[in-house]
Parts: structure tokens; C-alpha cells; sequence
């Protein structure tokens, strides 16, 4: 007995029935594989914004992050600074692999409108770092090339009036090598905002990271014009082992200095995992419960199936088919049922990731650059697999109750 | 998450429990804040990710209510050279008329532009519509409002102008000499400046920069006159129908009387 041919033509006679069931599993696995999709691709974004950042750790004044709501909020001024002598004590660390000093601050863009005086409508990030630390934690920053971009380098250490410019910034305010960009910035402490002018030595390529926004100048003259000499926004460290040991160790010799707190970034990657966690299990049930209708789907439609053609398996038992010979072609009913839905629902999910990571981003806004939803070859495989073993657990009573028909009894009540 | 918290210049998220110790002993709002503060550190700057940059209004609806009282509503157009039936032809017509380089790096055929169409009911009261130029120091955002029937200038201003002389030139008295001008203005203004410098007809060559420029502002002030020409050329391009090439080719003509006009 050719069971192919036999549970093709069955499945055939009702075309309809099978289309839709066919659609429930597809639909139930594009729901499973785009969900797996964003557990793998948000991890994997997360990770690499994080690698990007270039630090493994970040040592920031107690209190700083209260104030830099403020700054955030209302686009004002009041970071809290740690001293830079703080730097000069951590640097001696000997589990220190790399340190870099940075000082942050945020120039306000004047505004204008129909109107007069609307304020300010947009900010820089004003970076200040010591180019040579800076860049050794983040070897992967080039700069741009191109007419109007060649020649691009870092400032001169002894240059106070040289930037140089990510990409978006360079974009937004249309800058390219040699050209003048202006600053202004009510400094600490004053009332007035001051005037600065400085030469753009180079534009950065593209990063995907915080670094594309921001201007960076020399480390001492940014906390000389936001009037915060021998001030530090944050230290960046990276140690020679990064291990949940070595960063606790490392965390209790600093803590005790009392302006200071230590961050390790893997408990913000793992933050960050959980911040989506809630949405992703809601999402997972869902998905469970996509999943459950299509089995019982399945169960329903070979269920009815093997109702419809009670006398048919009685006869088949009649010429002399065995019990495990129905529930046999019944089973592969099923996985044709199973395969074909999970390979389309697959391919669904496969083809539309960038739909999916376009909803995704536009519902939750994480400001990632990289693709939120990954798809593998491993994924799928798992989730053909999934439906393919879901589906014949949904079948199993079916085909056991279809062989253990009896013949003439079968044949009697479909008469 | 309320979606006005993306409004602001940082990106803003709240993040999960799996924090630093001594956080934990924080009151809950403190550790919320600490979150925020510090996500929007790291990502701080992504969400400028974008291929060319366009000019649109901060505050849209605050913005041309201000423009236009009677307004009841208004719709966005957005449109790009390069999307055009003919985008080659109307990117070269853009750059022969502009009468200035196009920077090739951020002013391709690819920059998005946003026409506003501002309405009371179904009458169309007017277009408004920004360029990005580069300045002296910076971005220089010009926004025009026009007329839809003249095509003329009825208010000018700048959203973005960052310069030690940028009260002067955003002075009323300063932009009010844009109003009604229309981009045939400039096309005449093109014979004027060849044939008969400081005619009495040539309204653009009257317009003045404000009193005591500053010599570095006047960077700023050409950059002021070449957006204006450039946004009345796009108008006219995307909305106009290109109705004043007439006086361009006129004018060409005047110019160059052996060559015949495009």
C-alpha cells in the first residue's frame, strides 16, 4: 500500500477543510518563529550595542543620573560631576585593561518659529574625551571618507578649538572637514550663554551607536565651557578579566571612594533583556495560545476526517489492512498537514522579519539600531519540527480510534 | 511608555530589576530615574539614524496655527526629486535654476521634503515649507509660507540659525522684506544683476542685510537668500507646476540672446 498516494488523495477530497487547517498551523508557526525571531535578534542587538559602547564598566557620580534627568527632561543643565582626581585613583587599578576620562554636556540649539523666542528645539551632546584613551577603547571608529570628508583625523591635543563630529551630527548640521561649527553654552555657574566656534577636523563613519550623535572635543575644553574644570561625567573601563569575581572585586576597592558608583554594563544588557521580558512572555502566550487552537484544529479536522470514513477503515480492515496500517495513514495525514502549514508559516515569518522588526520598532521604541528580529536556519528548523511533533500528538487519538474500528461494525454504522 | 517621552533629545526607556546592589536600596522612583538616565546615555543620538536629512517643523500644528489663525487643519506632503516621473530632468532643472553648487553630500535627490498644506475647512490657505542650507557654523532651517494662488512669500522664518549674529538677522524688520517676493523675483533679479545692477524693479537686489553685519555673518545672510531661492524653487517644482520658468527662460534669454531657451 502506497500510504503517500493514499493519505494525499484523502486529504484531497477535502480541499477546503485541509486548506484550512493548513492555514491554522502556518499562522500558529509565523506567530512561534517571529517571536523566537525577536528573543534571538533583541538579545543579539542588545549585545552588540552594549560591545559597542567600547566599556565593560562605567564609574559615574553618586546622584549624577537624578540630575541628569533634569538635563534630559528639560534640556538644561545640572549633571553631577565626579572629581577627576577620581580617574587618577581608579587608573592605578591594576585589573584595569583600558580607562578613558569623559565629560558630557549639552548645547542647546536656539530655536526660532512664526513666533519669536520658542526656546530651544534641539541639543548636541557635547563629548569631551582624551583622543587617545577614547579611541584605543573603540578601535572600530573610522573616519569618514569622500569629497569633503578626506583628510578627516582627530584633534590635536594641544588644539582647543578642533572637533570632531559623529555622523548624525555631521548630517543634521550639514559639516563636513574644515567647516566652522558653533556652540553655545550657558557655562556653570553663569547666567549668560557663551559663543564658541570650532574647526571640524573629521567626521566619523556610521556607528549604529550613541557615539553617530555626538560632537567630541578636546577633554579640557569641554569642562573649560561648561565651566567644569577638573570635572568627569563618567570613567569607562575595561578590565583584563570581566567576570562576575573580577567586576565584584573591582567594584568593592571603588565603592569606597563616596562620590563614586560602579556600573557594569552586562547588569544593564541584562536589564534591558528584562525590560522587554514582560512584553516578550505576553507575546509567548499568545503564541501558546495560537499554538493550542492549531492543534486543536488539527485534532478537529483529522478527527472529522476519520468520522466521515468510518466505513472506508472498515472496509480497508476488511481486505485485510492492520491496526497500526490505519493508524499509520492517518498519522501521515497529519504530518502532511503539519509540514506543509509550518513550512509556509516559516516562510511567512522568514519573509516578512522586516515587517515584523518595522512593527516592533514603531511599538517599542529602544532606540536599537541593529535588527531586532533574527531569523536562523536553526529556528526554523525547530519550529518545523515543533509543529510536525505538535500536530501528531494532536492526532494520536484519532488514529487510535480509527485503528481500533471494527470492521463490520464500522461498515454497519456508516449504512 | 507614553509615546511623547520619544519627543525629547534622548531616547528614554525604563529598564527591568537586574540592576547594581546598592541600587535596590533606592526608593522605587530613584531607581526609575537612575534607568532612564542611564539608557538614555548608551543610546543617546541612534534615533537620528536616517539616508538624507529633511527639514520639517518642530511643532507643526503650534507652528502654523501661529501662521495662519483661521486654519482648521492641515496635511503633510512628503516628496523627494528622485521619485519624480522624470527625476534626472528635475534634479538638473533644480541645480540651473538654484544658480549655485548643490552640495552633492546633503543635497542629493534623495533629501525628503515636507510641504504643509494648511487649510480652514476645504479651502486651501497656503503652503508652508523648510530647506536645510548649510551656514556659516551650522544648519540653517528657513521656512516659507506662500500664498497658493501668487506663489508669493507671505512670512519667512528660521527654525535653525546658530550665529554671533543671529538676532540681526532674525529680526522682523529683516524678514518682513521677503514678503511677497516670488521666485520670478529671483529669476529677473539674475538679468538685473548682469544688465542693470540696482534697477529700481529688482526687488531681491534691494533686499538688505541688517544694519552693521558683522563681515563673518555675511556667510550667513548669502546662505539666508540662496535657501529662500532654493525653497521657492522646490514649491515650485513639487506644487507650482513650474509656472515661472517663463521669466527664468526670459531672462536667459536677455542674458544670452544666441542661445534658445530649455
Amino acid at each position: 500500500m502506497n500510504y503517500g498516494i493514499l493519505a494525499w488523495k484523502n486529504l484531497a477530497r477535502r480541499p477546503v477543510r485541509t486548506a484550512l487547517t493548513v492555514v491554522g498551523v502556518g499562522m500558529a508557526t509565523a506567530v512561534a518563529v517571529s517571536l523566537g525571531g525577536f528573543n534571538l535578534g533583541f538579545r543579539a542587538a542588545i549585545s552588540r550595542s552594549i560591545e559597542q559602547l567600547g566599556f565593560q564598566v562605567m564609574i559615574m557620580a553618586k546622584g549624577c543620573p537624578y540630575e541628569a534627568a533634569t538635563l534630559m527632561l528639560k534640556g538644561g543643565t545640572g549633571l553631577l560631576y565626579l572629581p577627576e582626581s577620581a580617574h587618577e585613583q581608579i587608573r592605578t587599578d591594576p585589573d584595569i585593561e583600558a580607562i578613558t576620562p569623559v565629560f558630557l554636556g549639552v548645547a542647546e540649539k536656539p530655536a526660532g518659529g512664526p513666533e519669536e523666542n520658542t526656546g530651544p528645539s534641539a541639543f548636541t551632546l557635547i563629548a569631551g574625551i582624551e583622543r587617545e584613551s577614547y579611541a584605543k577603547m573603540k578601535p572600530w571608529l573610522q573616519f569618514k571618507s569622500g569629497p569633503g570628508f578626506d583628510g578627516g583625523r582627530w584633534f590635536s591635543p594641544d588644539a582647543a578649538a578642533e572637533a570632531v563630529m559623529g555622523f548624525e551630527a555631521a548630517e543634521y548640521e550639514q559639516r563636513k572637514v574644515g567647516d566652522l561649527f558653533y556652540i553655545t553654552v550657558v557655562p556653570h555657574g553663569k547666567t549668560e550663554p557663551e559663543f564658541h566656534a570650532f574647526r571640524i577636523v573629521g567626521v566619523l563613519e556610521r556607528t549604529g551607536t550613541q557615539d553617530d550623535g555626538t560632537v567630541f572635543v578636546p577633554l579640557h575644553t569641554a569642562q573649560r565651557i561648561f565651566g567644569r574644570e577638573g570635572q568627569l561625567t563618567i570613567v569607562g573601563v575595561t578590565l583584563r578579566q570581566f567576570n562576575a569575581i573580577r567586576m565584584r572585586e573591582f567594584e568593592g576597592r571603588w565603592m569606597s571612594i563616596p562620590e563614586v558608583q560602579v556600573v557594569s554594563l552586562e547588569q544593564v544588557k541584562g536589564a534591558l533583556v528584562s525590560l522587554v521580558g514582560t512584553a516578550q512572555t505576553m507575546v509567548a502566550a499568545v503564541a501558546v495560545i495560537a499554538i493550542l487552537v492549531a492543534m486543536i484544529g488539527v485534532l478537529n479536522a483529522i478527527l472529522m476526517s476519520v468520522y466521515e470514513r468510518t466505513a472506508e477503515f472498515g472496509i480497508l480492515k476488511a481486505i485485510g489492512a492492520e491496526r497500526r496500517q490505519i493508524f499509520y495513514l492517518v498519522c501521515l495525514e497529519t504530518l502532511i498537514l503539519c509540514f506543509a502549514g509550518a513550512l509556509a508559516g516559516s516562510g511567512v515569518a522568514a519573509g516578512g522579519a522586516g515587517l515584523t522588526d518595522a512593527t516592533l520598532r514603531r511599538l517599542l521604541n529602544l532606540g536599537l539600531t541593529q535588527p531586532m528580529v533574527l531569523i536562523t536556519p536553526r529556528l526554523l528548523a525547530a519550529a518545523i519540527g515543533g509543529a510536525i511533533a505538535l500536530g501528531l500528538l494532536a492526532a494520536l487519538w484519532p488514529a487510535a480510534r480509527a485503528a481500533a474500528l471494527r470492521p463490520v461494525e464500522a461498515i454497519r454504522n456508516q449504512e | 511608555m507614553k509615546s511623547n517621552v520619544y519627543d525629547q533629545p534622548f531616547i528614554t526607556i525604563a529598564i527591568g530589576d537586574a540592576m547594581p546592589r546598592q541600587f535596590h536600596k533606592k526608593p522605587l522612583r530613584q531607581k526609575m530615574v537612575w534607568r532612564i538616565v542611564l539608557l538614555s546615555t548608551l543610546f543617546a543620538g541612534t534615533r537620528q539614524a536616517q539616508a538624507a536629512i529633511g527639514c520639517t517643523l518642530s511643532n507643526p500644528g503650534r507652528d502654523l496655527k501661529t501662521l495662519y489663525p483661521e486654519m482648521t487643519s492641515y496635511r503633510e506632503e512628503l516628496r523627494e526629486i528622485r521619485r519624480l516621473p522624470e527625476s534626472a530632468n528635475a534634479f538638473e532643472w533644480f541645480q540651473e535654476r538654484l544658480a549655485s553648487p548643490l552640495d552633492p553630500v546633503y543635497e542629493g535627490a534623495d533629501t525628503p521634503y515636507t510641504f504643509y498644506l494648511v487649510f480652514q475647512g476645504n479651502r486651501l490657505l497656503g503652503y508652508v515649507h523648510g530647506v536645510n542650507v548649510p551656514g556659516r557654523g551650522g544648519v540653517i532651517q528657513i521656512f516659507l509660507a506662500v500664498d497658493p494662488e501668487t506663489a508669493a512669500i507671505t512670512r519667512l522664518f528660521f527654525q535653525r540659525l546658530e550665529t554671533p549674529s543671529s538676532a540681526a538677522l532674525r529680526d522682523r524688520t529683516v524678514r518682513d522684506q521677503f514678503q511677497g517676493l516670488t521666485l520670478a523675483d529671483f529669476y529677473m533679479h539674475d538679468y538685473f544683476q548682469a544688465a542693470s545692477p540696482g534697477h529700481e524693479a529688482d526687488k531681491v537686489g534691494r533686499l538688505s542685510p541688517p544694519a552693521r553685519l558683522p563681515p563673518d555673518a555675511w556667510t550667513d545672510w548669502h546662505a539666508i537668500l540662496r535657501g529662500v531661492r532654493k525653497n521657492l524653487l522646490l514649491l515650485d517644482l513639487f506644487l507650482f507646476h513650474r509656472r515661472h520658468d517663463p521669466f527664468f527662460n526670459r531672462a536667459r534669454e536677455l542674458l544670452n540672446p544666441k542661445e534658445s531657451p530649455s
